[in-house]
């Protein structure tokens, strides 16, 4: 019960977590546009609820706004041959005047109105209290198994063998470029409906929302790798999710007993920021003190 | 049956030591925001409330994060807080998703307009709004700058608090006949370029309660005084660092009105029967160094309309 916050909001943010995994360890691509990517699956979901559409499908569109701001981002990077981190930066700084005009303002109230994790936790009739995390849980292990499913496709084979040897597919006649801006389409539609899926969560959806939303996932992306040490695909992809909770369960660790330990509400990243360190210290240290070398 | 007597005798010296734990959230570190907590602690210390001896705060403060604000409310919850203070839109935004089921009070603080953030219509919810009047401040602009036509106002389009007193603006505007000239500074960064933006275009420069605006302040205060512009700042604070005309409220005054409605719940009124309120009592104040500096004289009629000058490096308030 402790914390159950955190584990709700790490697998509603693990959706975000797979799509930065899609593209920053399938694709090699450090892509920045979810940080713009994140609150327009917000903005467009909020925008639709308030407009009486139902909340399952009003997430659906704001990932479906995420899948065309990621192709964007690839279009940029590939056809134009513009920097990747540039391109994702372009994109992001795009978004935000984009997110403005959608919402109309820069933020929109959603207390009160029907949510999609509601919905689907009164569907299962889960266990009072249980609901949102067994509902979070839901969307994250669909969508896992469906992007797993996608990987092992002979596209998805090919989008893997994109991000680790380009040239060896130029050799065999696919157009690498093809597959990375489907893949960044496809990541930035994740991120996206993670955020439309935050949005409900939060009770509202708001133009800075956004802020970190790379940071997060990177670091969520990590800590999976380092805590379950994947060797599959499944493992890297569980990992991604995995990473995402530890991370979320790190801030609340930070809030809880941060004061314990006398740090104000000002230390919090820094808190957050040690607490994910030791997390990524641990393996080497471990090494170290067993008298391996690392 | 002594035992019982025991445990009884024991639980309730516990019982009565138990303070009261209050939360407070708020969603980055600003001089304002701070200001607000500080006065409704002070209202509360004043009230006989004393920290660490019968109430205990949990601060806490999203640093910018809108996910972290979601986690702080949670952590509230599982804290068993008896009551919680969320200062500014998006902290209490998160807090009242957390709380709304709950019969555990809240009440909100600096948020400008409650009832499209959704704050309103929760049985445990009540607060402060910090909205300002910004049809007074135009018609006060029109009274102490003669011949005004074309009013710049510099905002952050993605402050909701800010972008809801600039759609108040033109509004008032319009309905007052001046052509109002908004520029958007997306970030602090911005705000030089915006303000010089303005040199030549305007008559008077008008700004809200933005705190990009209030972060950046100094590039304004330059360009008023390189342009020779009026300068009207919604925050009197901010007088003393070279505002020509500063009106509002300052945000402990905000946290004591704040302090007063935690106080009436927390003496066992029910927040469903405490309406939120407006923050009243605006000041206006001139600053006659910054004055002399730019060569704009306040005509006598003008200077009847001052709560308080500032006059060489020294504030005089009117009785």
């Amino acid at each position: 019960m402790l914390f159950l916050g955190a584990a709700e909001q790490g697998l509603i943010y693990g959706l975000m977590a797979l799509g930065v995994y899609l593209s920053f360890r399938v694709l090699s691509f450090p892509d920045l546009s979810v940080d713009g990517t994140f609150p327009l699956g917000a903005a467009v979901a909020g925008i639709l609820i308030l407009r009486g559409f139902n909340p399952f499908l009003a997430a659906l569109v704001g990932g479906g706004a995420g899948l065309m701001a990621g192709a964007l981002t690839g279009v940029l990077a590939t056809r134009l041959r513009i920097p990747g981190l540039l391109a994702g930066v372009l994109t992001m700084i795009m978004l935000y005047s984009l997110n403005l005009r959608i919402m109309g303002r820069p933020n929109l109230s959603l207390l009160g109105k029907p949510s999609v994790l509601n919905g689907l936790a009164q569907a299962i009739s889960a266990p009072r209290g249980y609901g949102t995390v067994l509902a979070a849980g839901i969307f994250c292990a669909v969508t896992a198994v469906l992007l797993l499913l996608f990987l092992h496709t002979e596209l998805g084979g090919a989008m893997r063998a994109c991000g680790q040897n380009p040239d060896l597919l130029k050799s065999l006649g696919t157009n690498p470029d093809n597959l990375r801006i489907l893949g960044l389409a496809i990541s930035n539609g994740l991120v996206a409906f993670s955020g439309a899926l935050v949005a409900q969560y939060s009770g509202f959806a708001d133009v800075g929302m956004g802020v970190g939303t790379i940071v997060a996932g990177l670091a969520s992306v990590i800590i999976g790798e380092l805590l379950l040490r994947p060797r599959s695909l499944w493992g890297a992809i569980l990992a991604a999710v995995g990473g995402s909770v530890a991370y979320r369960l790190a801030i609340s660790v930070a809030l809880r007993y941060g004061a314990a330990v006398g740090f104000t509400a000002s230390d919090l990243r820094l808190v957050t920021a040690l607490v994910v360190l030791a997390a990524l210290a641990a393996p080497t240290l471990r090494a170290a003190l067993r008298g391996e070398s690392p | 049956m002594k035992k019982l007597l025991l445990a009884l005798v024991v639980f309730g010296l516990i019982g009565a030591a138990k303070p009261i734990v209050i939360g407070i959230t708020q969603i980055v570190d600003h001089p304002a925001l701070n200001a607000c907590r500080d006065g409704i602690i002070e209202a509360l210390r004043r009230a006989g409330y004393i920290e660490g001896q019968n109430v205990q705060f949990i601060f806490a403060n999203a640093q910018g994060d809108f996910s972290v604000a979601m986690a702080i409310a949670q952590d509230f919850l599982a804290r068993g807080v008896d009551l919680v203070v969320s200062i500014t839109t998006p902290s209490s935004q998160a807090v009242v998703q957390v709380f709304k089921d709950t019969n555990i009070p809240v009440v909100f603080s600096a948020v400008t307009d409650p009832v499209a953030a959704g704050l309103i219509g929760h049985p445990n919810v009540t607060g402060a709004s910090d909205m300002i009047d910004v049809r007074a401040d135009l018609e006060l602009l029109l009274k102490v700058v003669p011949g005004l036509k074309r009013l710049g106002q510099i905002y952050n389009p993605g402050e909701v608090n800010s972008a809801t007193l600039t759609e108040m603006t033109k509004k008032a505007a319009k309905e007052l006949g001046i052509e109002l000239i908004v520029v958007p500074a997306e970030g602090t960064a911005a705000v030089p370029l915006a303000a010089q933006s303005l040199l030549g275009r305007v008559d008077a420069i008008y700004c809200t309660t933005d705190n990009t605006v209030a972060a950046a302040l100094d590039a304004v205060i330059e360009v008023s005084k390189r342009g020779k512009i009026p300068f009207l700042f919604a925050d009197p604070t901010s007088l003393e660092r070279g505002v020509l005309i500063c009106t509002g409220f300052d945000y402990f005054d905000h946290g004591l009105l704040t302090g007063e409605i935690v106080l009436k719940v927390l003496r066992g009124t029910p927040p469903k029967d405490i309406p939120f309120v407006r923050q009243a009592g605006t000041k206006v104040f001139f600053n006659l160094d910054v004055a002399e500096e730019i060569g704009f004289v306040f005509s006598p009629e003008a200077k009847k309309l001052a709560t308080g000058l500032l006059f060489g490096g020294q504030r005089f308030i009117k009785e």
